[in-house]
């Protein structure tokens, strides 16, 4: 950090990197986000979802490399 | 706060405290110019990084096959595109953290460690598919790839080893500003003008109807312009860049202007793809095609198209790496910055290294069906991302956590729009696979 002259009619622009950090959220404050039943239920779908999907792309692909 | 000082006049004193390299203008004007291009950057990388080899290949095949009947789709992808990249971006901006480590945090171990190993597998065969284009490109050229490839790795790596984000961010920057080659290529081969905003603007099906080959094809588009590696590398940039609340509308911008190039490219991909079509060669992978065009475009054309799909590799592997580095390092906890030097960041700089050493490594030993690969490999992501996406969208509606940066009720209704796109052309994959005559030429 410096002191530099300024006077009314002018804009300071810094680089991000060059900023003083903003504080954010603590995250860690936070802790995990409640979930209900529902929403987990759906979320445990969703995953056996996408394993079964992989399972199909799979397939697909060996079957085109045939 | 600095933030201020970036929005608002100097207050009226003599004497006001700004960091050492902040600079001074007079007109806001060029205040706003200069913000913007000190942010500018994760935005313009994710998506040109996103026309990638298997990009380059997708489209053109695409192109190759269908000509320019399929150009509705990719120009329909815009707004996705951007509107997905967009709440990463307020996510990025409002936590100050990647989103591997928010979804660890938000969700739990177990759903964090689901996310990041789906990240890495995709992002480990994708890197794959980057150097096997490396690979074919060379060998066009009548480069040795036993030489060729180890250099492009060596140079990947490089490339991150400075301890200094901005120059990273340049080198790449730079990288993606070639991408604008594709637009001349498309005009030195591309078909009459009218005929591409026709089938640009207007959707119309190509000749044979819907077949399972024309809805992978459709599957890997949409798998190949918006894959779940973007969303984890534009959180964890925009967090290792420390962008700051003021910055969200540039960084909005910046993601809209790298989303219209991007678009704009992949037309070009494919309208080079639909001039290989329009002179009767059959497509087989990018590398041939380019040669296909070069023997009535010339030898300056093809080495145009070869040299491009080797910036395409080189963009998607630098990012890729990236996002699985600064995706591990979160939820380890390891140091993962850029801006750090490789002794204080090991783990994360191993990552990296490792990932782009073995993916180069395995291109030279066999000789694997490239094109298949590719395709496989954007079908992957495309099958992956209604589930990424899901967990972006339940962050995004998480007021605890983004307080004025959550959705709205209309970011929402397109979310939730385009995430049951995603899983209705998965669900069609799955049908195909499961009974291939679902689908009879018309």
């Amino acid at each position: 950090m410096e002191t530099i002259k300024t006077n009314n009619n002018h804009f300071v622009v810094v680089h991000p990197l060059d900023d003083v950090p903003e504080t954010k959220v603590d995250i860690e404050a936070l802790g995990p986000m409640p979930m209900t039943r529902s929403v987990r239920l759906s979320l445990l779908s969703l995953r056996a979802y996408l394993v079964l999907m992989v399972m199909l792309v799979v397939y697909h692909v060996v079957m085109l490399a045939r | 706060m600095i933030d201020k000082a970036i929005a608002t006049p100097a207050p009226g004193v003599d004497t006001e405290i700004v960091p050492a390299r902040g600079r001074v203008v007079k007109s806001k004007w060029t205040r706003d110019l200069l913000t913007f291009l000190m942010v500018f950057g994760p935005g313009l990388i994710v998506m040109v990084a996103d026309n990638d080899a298997g990009a380059v290949s997708t489209y053109s095949q695409a192109g190759a096959q269908y000509g320019t009947h399929l150009l509705w789709i990719v120009l329909l992808l815009l707004p996705v595109t951007y509107f997905i990249q967009e709440m990463v971006v307020r996510l990025g901006i409002a936590t100050g953290k990647g989103h591997a480590a928010m979804i660890y945090q938000r969700f739990g171990k177990w759903w964090g460690l689901f996310s990041l190993l789906d990240l890495e597998l995709v992002n480990f065969l994708t890197l794959v598919t980057e150097f096997a284009a490396i690979n074919l490109a060379l060998s066009k050229m009548g480069v040795d790839p036993r030489y060729g490839v180890p250099i492009a790795a060596a140079g990947l790596i490089f490339i991150v080893l400075s301890g200094s984000y901005r120059r990273w961010e340049r080198t790449v920057v730079f990288l993606c500003l070639l991408d604008f080659a594709w637009f001349f290529i498309a005009f030195r081969l591309g078909p009459p003008i009218s005929q591409v905003v026709h089938h640009a603007l207007i959707p119309t099906m190509p000749a044979g109807g819907i077949t399972p080959e024309l809805m992978f094809l459709v599957i890997a588009i949409v798998g190949t312009t918006i894959a779940p590696w973007q969303l984890f590398f534009q959180q964890s940039c925009i967090a290792d860049k420390r962008l700051r609340f003021a910055d969200v509308k540039w960084a909005r911008l910046d993601t809209l202007l790298g989303a219209c190039i991007t678009i704009t490219a992949a037309v070009c991909m494919m309208l080079a793809g639909a001039a290989s079509h329009a002179h009767g060669f059959r497509f087989t992978d990018p590398a041939q095609m380019a040669a296909d065009l070069g023997s009535f475009a010339g030898p300056g054309m093809r080495n145009i198209i070869l040299l491009m799909m080797i910036n395409a590799a080189v963009l998607g592997t630098t990012a890729i790496s990236l996002s699985s580095a600064w995706a591990y390092g979160e939820v380890r906890g390891w140091p993962h910055s850029l801006q750090l030097p490789w002794r204080e960041a090991p783990g994360f700089y191993a990552l990296y290294l490792l990932s782009v050493a073995a993916a180069a490594a395995i291109v030279l030993i066999p000789r694997a069906p490239l094109q298949l690969i590719i395709l496989g490999v954007q079908v992957l992501a495309g099958v992956m991302l209604p589930s990424a996406i899901i967990f972006l969208q339940l962050l995004l509606n998480d007021r605890e956590l983004l307080g004025e940066f959550a959705n709205k009720p209309w970011n929402n209704w397109v979310n939730w729009t385009i995430i049951i796109v995603l899983f209705v052309l998965s669900l069609i994959l799955a049908a195909q696979v499961a009974a291939p005559n679902l689908f009879p030429t018309t």
